[in-house]
């Protein structure tokens, strides 16, 4: 008997996400600043006020997950502001007089994307 | 062909105080508009709408304003507008607000729209007149606006336009 005909069926997801995820993690030039979780949605959102003005430091902007001891955070944008927080981000250099950096560890438009990452995978 | 295009944004300063028109200058005004951009669109607004920005035409009485930006960052001009709400001279602070009327992309379009703008001002102020004398003064110049086609004719005509306006308000 002649196999039957295969329909092949190709389901295109073309809607683009509607947030995307950024891994970021905080470098202070000098050890021993912390910052709580507050205080670091607070620098976030005057760095993009400095750049971008009031309008954009209104983008719906939502710190995930955050971590003290590492300084690190998930952070959730809508895509269309993805741009701007990364350049805001990127030319922050200072916080409260001492200088720091904004480490962008990874992007995504997928949450899950974020819990696994190739680049600190260690081999045994 | 390579140029830079420009917006005009004709707008007009609308407030209840008579004499926040009359202290309309030009320097002060941009200044005022250039530091509006700068608190609501930060340091990259700022820096792409100063570069061809400029106070084009100013008319106190009318408190009609011209503003020119390049053509890529006129909307960021023109959303900064609503967020100026007063106008500060020696010491004084006068609200107002500021009343877009007509985008163009030259200086004869949107002097095209000031013309018809002006000559339907000019009958709503004639329907709204009260006093005897002001009426004689408008229908003159109503009938002054038909007729003439020159352009000089019609700029003078702003003007009375402008001084009848203010007289109504007070």
């Amino acid at each position: 008997m002649p196999a039957p005909a295969t329909t092949y069926e190709r389901v295109v997801y073309k809607n683009p996400s509607e947030y995307h995820y950024m891994k970021v993690c905080l470098e202070f030039q000098d050890r021993g600043v912390g910052l709580n979780a507050a205080q670091f949605k607070q620098l976030l959102i005057s760095a993009l006020k400095d750049l971008f003005g009031e309008v954009d430091a209104a983008l719906p902007l939502d710190v995930l997950t955050y971590e003290e001891k590492t300084l690190s955070a998930i952070l959730r944008i809508c895509s269309s502001g993805l741009v701007k927080l990364w350049s805001s981000l990127t030319l922050l250099g200072s916080y409260k007089g001492k200088k720091c950096a904004f480490r962008v560890i990874q992007v995504s438009p997928f949450l899950l994307a974020l819990s696994g990452n190739s680049r600190e995978l260690v081999l045994d | 062909m390579v140029r830079f295009k420009h917006r005009y944004l004709l707008c007009e300063l609308v407030s209840d105080d008579p004499r926040c028109r009359l202290s309309l200058d030009d320097r002060v005004l941009g200044g005022l508009i250039r530091d509006t951009i700068a608190r609501v669109h930060g340091t990259f607004g700022a820096a792409a709408c100063s570069i061809g920005f400029a106070v084009r035409y100013l008319n106190a009485y009318t408190g009609i304003v011209l503003l020119r930006c390049r053509k890529e960052f006129y909307q960021l001009v023109w959303s900064a507008l609503p967020f100026i709400t007063y106008l500060e001279n020696k010491g004084h602070r006068y609200p107002c607000f500021f009343n877009t009327l007509h985008v163009g992309g030259t200086i004869r379009t949107c002097q095209k729209f000031l013309i018809q703008y002006n000559r339907r001002q000019l009958l709503i102020l004639l329907q709204n007149c009260t006093d005897e004398g002001e009426r004689e003064a408008i229908q003159k110049s109503v009938t002054r606006s038909c007729l003439l086609e020159e352009e000089s004719g019609e700029e003078e005509l702003s003007d009375n336009g402008g001084e009848e306006a203010a007289e109504a308000t007070e």
